[in-house]
């Protein structure tokens, strides 16, 4: 009866967002067949612990499950790429604001689909998966703060230094010898 | 304004994020700031541009399969797909044939199974041997045929309320032939079937108790078998090869494990 009551409400909170789930495990594993293994997982672990989740939206619910897999399958399988993570937020958000006062560029509304798609998959984890989930899962900041376990205020400056990085890898003749022009000329000015 | 602005508050502008009073605030700032305006401007582009070309993968149907079937009642299961009862259908065909086949070779083998104890792990090892026997006499060694793993551990998963974890071993001579869905211990577990030379090696997995401990041997009826838990899972391996070969395959397999 449990199992049976489990079952239907996997069918109607969870399984509608697997392929979320997919989009998410894609992108965070970079490789297909991995993202498959990992979704798999992650939606058994979804059916067992159904009973546990009370709502209606189970999105961000089932991308926490998803997420926690991916970052299994990283610490086991890639764990140069996770150790990034350990990074202090407040000297992201010090690099990130020089990068946003480079004027914007022409040149990103250009930028061709392979570039923007190789940009994403080139960003460290960490800035990869909320950009992710905004920009392709369009979650506000508290289901991405939720699912990625991270406070508010680490959800905006990850996404903001993902943006930076983003609008660096997609600017032509960006390089990191010119955002530093920039960044000592705003220092002397801040407050 | 302009220098109390941070790149986070104008992304988080942007993205309509802020309470709606800044973003009124700013809104009022972005009127009488032109370089506020093009930082604005160059968030919103490269937001759309991420939006519009950014890949969204789509799952792939096997997968989609999978995830339905395991919303499915366990005894429902052959009805899902025509090759899933097929293969049900075949397994119970063909069990009462092998079980008595198994009886035989058991009492040929074994004349003290009076002596058969109690216990749990005595019964245990007497099933995975009895199973190991039953798959090398029958037909029915793998359920899927591959030396993939990534094709392998799908696809038990999907059969089991669990996923196995699924290792090609690094030993010379040696060949991983596939899986299967066996039953021991009172319910279903994965199978995974190696060749080394000429010996057929069993490796059975189901989950257990979150201790890791370490492996076991013994000879059973002139099979070896070792049991041990790791990753909280209990496995069991059986095969005929000699001993240091069956020591050199349960280490291949506990460090493919551990690698993980």
């Amino acid at each position: 009866m449990g199992d049976d009551e489990n079952r239907r409400r996997f069918v109607q909170l969870a399984l509608p967002h697997a392929g979320a789930a997919y989009n998410l495990a894609r992108w965070l594993t970079q490789n297909e067949q991995d993202a498959q293994d990992v979704v798999q997982e992650a939606m058994m672990r979804a059916l067992r612990y159904m009973g546990k989740f009370h709502g209606d939206n189970a999105r961000p619910w089932l991308l926490q499950i998803v997420r926690h897999a991916c970052f299994s399958w990283l610490k086991e399988n890639r764990p140069a790429d996770r150790a990034f993570l350990d990074d202090d937020d407040d000297s992201l958000q010090e690099i990130a604001a020089p990068a946003s006062d480079e004027p914007p560029s022409i040149a990103l509304r250009n930028a061709e689909r392979v570039e923007i798609n190789q940009a994403i998959a080139a960003l460290p984890v960490a800035y990869r998966e909320v950009l992710v989930l905004r920009e392709l899962e369009d979650l506000s900041y508290t289901d991405i703060a939720r699912i990625a376990e991270i406070p508010v205020g680490t959800v905006m400056s990850r996404l903001s230094r993902a943006r930076s990085l983003m609008r660096t890898a997609l600017m032509p003749g960006a390089r990191p010898v010119l955002r530093t022009v920039p960044r000592a000329v705003n220092g002397g000015n801040a407050p | 304004m302009k220098q109390t602005l941070d790149t986070r508050q104008i992304n988080a502008f942007v993205d309509g994020e802020l309470g709606l009073e800044s973003q009124l605030e700013i809104e009022r700032h972005m009127r009488l700031d032109a370089d506020l305006r093009e930082r604005v401007e160059g968030a919103r582009q490269l937001r759309s541009a991420v939006r519009e070309h950014a890949e969204y993968h789509e799952m792939p149907s096997a997968l989609r399969e999978r995830l339905e079937l395991l919303a499915e009642p366990k005894a429902q299961k052959p009805a899902a797909s025509p090759r899933a009862a097929a293969l049900v259908e075949r397994w119970w065909g063909w069990r009462p044939a092998a079980a008595s086949l198994a009886l035989v070779a058991i009492g040929a083998l074994a004349m003290n199974l009076a002596t058969l104890q109690a216990s749990r792990n005595d019964r245990l090892l007497d099933e995975v041997v009895s199973s190991h026997v039953r798959s090398t006499l029958g037909q029915h060694l793998v359920d899927v045929a591959s030396s993939d793993h990534h094709t392998v551990k799908p696809w038990l998963s999907s059969k089991l309320d669990f996923s196995p974890p699924v290792n090609e071993l690094h030993l010379p001579d040696c060949e991983f032939l596939g899986g299967r869905v066996d039953y021991l211990d009172g319910r279903p577990v994965a199978a995974l079937v190696y060749r080394k030379g000429r010996h057929i090696v069993n490796a059975f997995v189901w989950p257990g108790t979150a201790r890791d401990s370490k492996a076991d041997f013994s000879t059973e009826r002139g099979f070896q078998t070792a049991r041990w838990s790791q990753g909280a899972m209990t496995h069991w391996v059986v095969s005929d090869v000699n001993r240091e070969e069956f020591d050199a395959i349960v280490r291949a397999i506990q460090s493919a494990e551990s690698a993980k």
